[in-house]
């Protein structure tokens, strides 16, 4: 119990002594005074990344509009190499003509040659 | 509010002018803040510049004239974490390689005892800065803004987005590990001074 006392009265004088040093460090950081150099410094790299940016900006267009450009150029291209030509037949007929083919196949007489010690 | 709303509204609209006065009023107070958030005060304008060039890009992103003190402290403190994350000291000095030097000063400030002369401050500076590079980025920014810039709950609320019951158990867990921290680094320091006696 005196133990838990003791702890505690130990933590809030170390309490006490946390806010003196940071009132402490308060009075001993005053605000610095800007050097003459701040603001011109500041508009040189608000400028340059006004520039970076613009140039950037104008990058990502450009590549924007090539891709475009590329994508519609070879939309083109495999549209004409691919054109297929289209079938005039009816799929009926085509598949008539299919089933025909295979039946011939299938009936076929099938011709063998007499062996040559028969003739 | 240290500007017009109307000046905040013309900047907003792109007017370089305007935007030129609303950094020349903020500035000062920024930088500040800056200072005492990553403890380098030779990065201090650099990272102000960062702040100030973040401001001029999303300005038209801010909803009203009237959250721009709060949008400014969120872009300081934005600003403040990823200076902080690269520079990544901490993993360098803990706060258990705070010296006992540092830890004394420290002791012997909350007495009022000593004389507050510029080697002094340097010291307070680098007790504190060793101290707060002890803990996490996040927990170093927060505690700071709370404790050292005395911004209240409700402003912290409004800058991180949080609900102020959130944001109490958030400090308080970064206290407690601050406190810790200090607590282990004074028994430290008794300890060194007790076996050189």
């Amino acid at each position: 119990m005196d133990h838990d006392k003791m702890d505690h009265d130990k933590m809030g004088s170390d309490d006490t002594r946390l806010d003196a040093l940071f009132a402490a460090y308060r009075d001993a950081c005053p605000d610095p005074e800007p050097s003459a150099n701040f603001m011109p410094l500041l508009w040189q790299k608000i400028e340059t990344r006004e520039h970076t940016s613009t140039v950037f900006g104008r990058l990502a267009r450009n590549l924007v509009t090539a891709a475009l450009a590329l994508s519609g150029i070879l939309a083109l291209a495999v549209s004409l190499s691919h054109s297929p030509t289209l079938p005039t037949e009816s799929y009926v007929e085509v598949l008539a003509e299919d089933q025909a083919r295979e039946s011939l196949d299938y009936f076929e007489p099938v011709h063998i040659e007499p062996a040559a010690d028969q003739r | 509010m240290l500007v017009e709303f109307e000046l905040i509204k013309r900047a907003q609209k792109g007017d370089g002018a305007a935007f030129n006065q609303l950094v020349l009023a903020y500035r000062k107070r920024i930088l500040g803040t800056i200072a005492r958030l990553i403890g380098h005060p030779e990065d201090v304008e650099d990272v102000g510049q960062e702040v100030f060039l973040r401001l001029y890009f999303s300005l038209d992103q801010l909803r009203s004239a009237e959250v721009f003190e709060p949008w400014l402290y969120r872009l300081t403190s934005n600003a403040a974490y990823d200076y902080l994350r690269k520079r990544r000291r901490r993993m360098e000095s803990r706060m258990a390689d705070l010296s006992e030097q540092q830890v004394v000063m420290a002791d012997a400030l909350a007495s009022e005892k000593v004389d507050r002369d510029e080697g002094q401050r340097r010291r307070i500076r680098e007790a504190v800065d060793s101290m707060l590079d002890g803990v996490s980025e996040e927990d170093r920014v927060l505690l700071t803004l709370k404790e050292v810039e005395g911004l209240s709950l409700k402003e912290l609320g409004t800058i991180y987005h949080v609900k102020e019951n959130a944001l109490k158990v958030r400090l308080f867990r970064a206290r407690q590990r601050v406190l810790k921290a200090f607590a282990t680094a004074r028994k430290h320091a008794v300890g060194a001074s007790g076996s050189r006696q």
